[in-house]
């Protein structure tokens, strides 16, 4: 009897240490414990023993029979546990449901980083036609007929008074003639040059213009304002320098260089921008007090700061609006 | 302008100044440097060597297998040149020179099997004449082993500026020179010579008259007889080629190194050629025409300034000779002009003409009416000296109209009120003197300086200032650490157009920017364009109408890259034609406008969607979104238009009022058709100006519902050809405040319903604010609303 047990018992373990599904699982449990199975053909053999033997085996075989009831249970459990796993499976590695976003363009994005710096800086942004008068976009800006200085701006006319303009200026014309100092305003917009298209020239572009007119405006105090804006937007560690030039507008006029480096290639001075102190005749034109109010002025190209930021080599691919180009942005 | 720093240097006293400063100096003082050739950096691997030895390539009957000795070296070269031969000497570009001009570097390489250490050079190679017949073949005199640089000459730095309008006194090497000299402290030295004249005057030989002494004020002739035409020497013709001029001859090459050297542009003319001996400066008749040194025929106006004889023109004034009076080989007598024409006078007939040269660029930006003497000799002097001619006694000086200087006052507090820090009254003084502006007066506030006549730019103190701050150094003038802002609120009159770039980026749109300028075909079949009097091209003549062609083009050019799938909008303005004839800004609108599209698929095929291409209804939920989103208030009316128009095959355009602000639709496949778009494309159309007046300011914070919402179904079946809008409409009319919404949920057709009916089902919502409504109340007005719907439009009620 008690070798019987045993050997129903080593069966049982390893049978049930083989089992990998459920199929199996029921053949042990028909094997084993089911009606016909194992262990009540055990018990049915305990029902004949005599009286003396019965306590002797009655607990052993009790024992085994829970113990392996226990084990069944459990890996039921694990197998169940296992298949209902299984059936809701999520595979988290499928691609996820494809949301497109869209972007502003990079020239935008350009505008907006300098248009918050100055505006941090106090400038209110003001705006302009693009479809000038000769007398907004030149007289008053000092630029007389049959100057040479008309020739620095390629223009496209329309007649000869109107044109498209040349730059942002005539919106500082425009707003000196229509308020009163204290005037700080930012000026973005888009200007157009009578210039072949080429890698490096469109034939329009966009253009910020700045604008300062006060009682104790200085050329120092422009200075500032332009390294505090250089700083902000290529970092503290820009190396500048301001030049003399000519502009019809100011006097005196500067163009501000920053050294670029690139690697694999020797630096160099790159000009960013143009500005100055705003030249007596605009004032006079405009009607403003030479002898109590100063101003500056100063003016950059977008496409040019993003060019240098992002490394594009061609302006004629931010017009271009591939969206293989729109989406690195 | 290219300057040659040897030739400055005959100027100013540069010794000791290292080129990299003479350039930094001379950006930093407002001439901008934009490049620099070294030519001794140039010509570093280039020497002078020797062939000894040449024999046949023995595996090319072409080449050439020579040694060529440098010095101490032997150099294996394989030379293809047919000139080359044992006993010459040449130029032997050694490994790692680079020829000029190009980018070829000479490397150790194998030719046929031969080792060649560097390349024999012709004269095109060196980049010193366009000769390429063979190797250039050197004197027996020059030394082997030296450096092709220093054994001709060639140790020049040439220095290319930028001159800006203003500075007219600096087109020159005397006038680069002065500022130099100002700028290092050092002294301008001006050329001396001593010029021998003969007997006879001036005035037996040439006489002139000038009429018109407004656009003439000034005009010097001084006659040189007997010259002989002939080659420059190499001094002269060195000094032309080194700046980019070609050599010509003795006398035409001394008026142009005159012309680079002191600014001033002279004429040589063939005295014998000029009637009557005379000139004659006048306007132009009516009329009149002129052939030029270019051989081109010129039509004159009355506003034409020319130089003539007793009978003929035979120059422009300040712009171009003419072909009648030209010096050539058989010339023997010349007459040297040496004039002062007024500036605006000199530009408007070169503007006219098409015709720039380094004369008249000069004269338009403002000569220096006091150098045309000295100019004059000093022509004269070296004409003479290089053409054995002879000078004729005294100089013909007309000047009728007498330039004065002007004086102009600064007042040294000024500077610092622009300026914003203090310069010491010293060296202001000292800077301006170097300049050559004259101090005539000096109290303790103020100075007046008289200011010469070559600097048209100086009229005003603040001219002044200008040159005291450019010559101190603009990095060395402090800037302030700090930045005052005003308390005043802020404007921003892009804050709108900011606002709703960021909603379309939200919406998955893409920004793009297109050129606005179109051809004039596609312009006008979009709106009534401006047309530009000077294009580019004919492909950008107008100015766009509309945003339409810009984005139609984009999307085409995506479609061709396979970028079928798209939502893009521009924000630009459009400028159309209100009369033809724009004399004021009334007479064209100018307007903001945004246009978005989209086109391609709205779902892809994927693993959890299938592929659905954009229609309509996308376009249509996009539009509302935005009005929405963009904060823009007010009755908007919207009109459907089934039928097609120029623009879209159906669209619906909304209304603020009678201002229409937006309008949008299925592109008409004319339209595609002609910007190659092969797909389905939905545009809408918003006016920003008007837009902007409706956007509402930020709403006040409402309340939270404390009450339960009532939601009521029904569905109706109704003729097909009636619109969602008619009955919502009939709905709403026919609740009370209470109806707070109307939602449509379904639509659709069926046989079932019978031919030409559709059904369209809606959710009502009833609430109140304030109070928990009855069920009774909402049945009353939800069967109002549906007695209404079934007898204003045939409707039938389905399923109650």
């Amino acid at each position: 009897m008690l070798d019987r047990i045993e050997s129903a018992q080593k069966g049982f373990d390893a049978e049930i240490s083989e089992v990998k599904d459920t199929a199996s699982l029921e053949e042990i449990r028909i094997k084993y414990l089911g009606r016909k199975g194992l262990f009540t053909e055990l018990f049915e053999e305990f029902k004949q023993l005599s009286k003396e033997d019965k306590p002797k085996y009655g607990k052993i075989l009790n024992q085994t029979k829970s113990s392996v009831q226990q084990k069944f249970d459990e890996v039921k459990d694990q197998l169940e546990k296992l298949t209902s796993d299984s059936t809701d499976y999520i595979d988290l590695s499928l691609p996820g449901r494809k949301v497109e976003l869209g972007s502003t363009h990079i020239l935008t994005q350009t505008l907006n980083e300098i248009k918050q710096i100055f505006q941090a800086l106090g400038f209110s942004i003001f705006e302009g036609p693009e479809l000038e008068s000769d007398h907004n976009n030149f007289e008053m800006l000092n630029f007389p007929a049959d100057h040479p200085a008309r020739d620095m701006q390629d223009t496209f006319f329309v007649n000869d008074n109107f044109l498209l303009r040349t730059h942002t200026s005539p919106v500082q014309v425009r707003l000196m003639e229509t308020r009163k100092p204290p005037i700080r305003a930012l000026m973005p917009g888009k200007v157009y040059r009578n210039e072949a298209l080429s890698a490096k020239s469109y034939c329009l572009f966009h253009q910020v213009e700045g604008l300062y007119v006060d009682e104790d405006v200085t050329f120092a105090e422009l200075k500032g304002t332009l390294v505090a804006f250089a700083k902000q937007f290529f970092g503290d560690d820009v190396k500048y320098r301001f030049r003399p030039s000519f502009f019809p507008f100011t006097e005196p006029s500067a163009e501000v260089d920053i050294w670029w480096e690139q690697k694999g290639k020797p630096g160099k001075w790159l000009e960013i921008m143009g500005c100055g102190m705003v030249d007596p005749n605009v004032f006079e034109n405009v009607g403003i007090d030479n002898d109590k109010y100063v101003g500056y002025a100063f003016g950059m190209g977008v496409e040019r700061i993003a060019m240098l930021k992002y490394g594009v080599s061609d302006i004629r691919i931010f017009f271009d609006n591939d969206k293989r180009f729109l989406k690195q942005f | 302008m290219k300057l040659s720093l040897n030739w400055l240097k005959n100027y100013v006293d540069l010794d000791g100044i290292s080129t990299d400063d003479i350039v930094e100096k001379l950006t930093t003082s407002g001439l901008e440097v934009d490049e620099v050739i070294d030519q001794k950096k140039i010509y570093e691997n280039f020497i002078i060597g020797y062939v000894q030895t040449k024999e046949k390539h023995p595996n090319a009957d072409k080449l050439s297998l020579c040694s060529v000795q440098v010095g101490e070296e032997e150099y294996p070269i394989v030379c293809g040149a047919p000139n080359v031969d044992a006993g010459q000497k040449i130029v032997l570009a050694k490994v790692g020179a680079t020829i000029p001009n190009s980018d070829f570097t000479i490397a150790k390489t194998k030719i046929r099997g031969e080792v060649s250490l560097g390349m024999i050079c012709s004269e095109r190679e060196l980049g010193i004449s366009d000769n390429h017949d063979g190797i250039m073949v050197l004197e027996d005199e020059v030394q082997t082993g030296s450096s092709f640089s220093e054994a001709f000459g060639l140790d020049d730095v040439i220095i290319d500026i930028d001159i800006t309008p203003n500075r007219a006194d600096a087109f020159s090497h005397v006038g680069v020179a002065r500022d130099l000299a100002s700028a290092f402290g050092r002294k301008l030295i001006l050329p001396k010579f001593d010029m021998v004249e003969t007997d006879q005057s001036v005035n037996d030989f040439a006489q002139v008259t000038i009429e018109n002494d407004t656009d003439c004020p000034r005009y010097i002739a001084k006659v040189v007889r007997n010259v002989t035409i002939k080659e420059s020497p190499d001094w002269l013709k060195e000094k032309l080629t080194a700046i980019g001029l070609r050599p010509i001859n003795n006398v035409v090459d001394v008026t142009n190194f005159i012309l680079y050297e002191l600014g001033q542009p002279l004429h040589a003319f063939d005295l014998d050629y000029l009637a009557g001996q005379k000139i004659i400066v006048r306007s132009a008749g009516k009329d009149e025409s002129f052939t030029t040194l270019d051989s081109k025929e010129r039509k004159l106006i009355e506003t034409d300034l020319l130089i003539c004889d007793a009978e003929k023109p035979v120059a422009i004034a300040g712009i171009m000779g003419g072909e009648n009076s030209e010096v050539t080989n058989k010339t023997k007598n010349i007459l040297i002009e040496s004039a002062y024409f007024r500036p605006s006078a000199v530009r408007k007939t070169s503007k006219k003409l098409g015709l720039q040269t380094d004369s008249s660029i000069r004269f338009e930006r403002g000569c220096d009416p006091e150098i045309t003497i000295f100019a004059a000799n000093r022509a004269a002097y070296l004409i003479a000296e290089l053409s054995g001619g002879e000078i004729a006694k005294g100089t013909i000086d007309a000047y009728p109209n007498v330039l004065k200087k002007k004086e102009v006052s600064l007042r040294y507090d000024r500077i610092k009120k622009v300026l914003g820090f203090d310069i010491s009254k010293e060296k202001v003084n000292e800077i301006l003197e170097s300049l050559e502006l004259e101090i005539v007066e000096k109290t303790e506030d103020k100075i007046k300086c008289s200011i010469p006549l070559f600097r048209h730019d100086i009229e005003r103190e603040i001219d002044l200032i200008e040159e005291v701050m450019r010559i101190y150094g603009y990095d060395n003038t402090p800037s302030i650490s700090k930045i005052g802002v005003s308390v005043n609120s802020k404007e921003d009159q892009t804050e709108f157009g900011v606002s709703i770039r960021k909603t379309l980026t939200g919406l998955g749109f893409y920004e793009i920017i297109t050129n606005s300028l179109l051809n004039e075909e596609t312009a006008n079949s979009f709106g009534n364009p401006v047309k530009v009097l000077n294009p580019q091209s004919f492909e950008m003549s107008h100015i766009r109408p509309s945003l339409m062609p810009g984005l139609l083009s984009t999307i085409s050019r995506n479609i061709k890259v396979k970028e079928n799938n798209l939502r893009v909008y521009e924000i630009g303005h459009i400028i159309n034609k209100i009369n033809d004839e724009i004399n004021d800004f009334s007479d064209f609108d100018e307007s903001d406008h945004l246009l978005l599209a989209v086109s391609g698929l709205a779902d892809f095929s994927d693993w959890y969607s299938n592929e659905r291409e954009y229609d309509f209804y996308d376009l249509k939920g996009i539009a509302e979104a935005f009005l929405e989103e963009s904060m823009i208030g007010g009755r908007l009316k919207t009109k459907f238009n089934n039928s097609s128009d120029n623009l879209h095959e159906y669209s619906i355009s909304i209304f603020s009022g009678k201002q229409k602000i937006g309008e949008g639709g299925k592109v008409i496949s004319s339209i595609l058709k002609e910007f190659d778009i092969p797909q389905d494309v939905f545009t809408f159309d918003f006016n920003l100006d008007e837009l902007k007046k409706l956007k509402k300011e930020k709403e006040v914070f409402k309340d939270l519902l404390k009450y339960p919402q009532i939601k009521k179904d029904c569905a109706f079946v109704i003729d097909n050809n009636i619109n969602f809008n008619t009955v919502e409409k009939i709905i709403y009319e026919n609740g009370s405040k209470l109806l707070k919404n109307v939602e449509l949920f379904d639509i659709f057709e069926s046989e079932s319903l019978g031919e030409g009916k559709k059904s369209l089902a809606f959710e009502l919502t009833y609430f109140d604010e304030s109070r928990t409504l009855t069920e009774e109340e909402v049945e009353v007005e939800f069967w109002k609303a549906i007695e209404s719907v079934k007898d204003k439009v045939n409707a039938e009620l389905r399923g109650k």
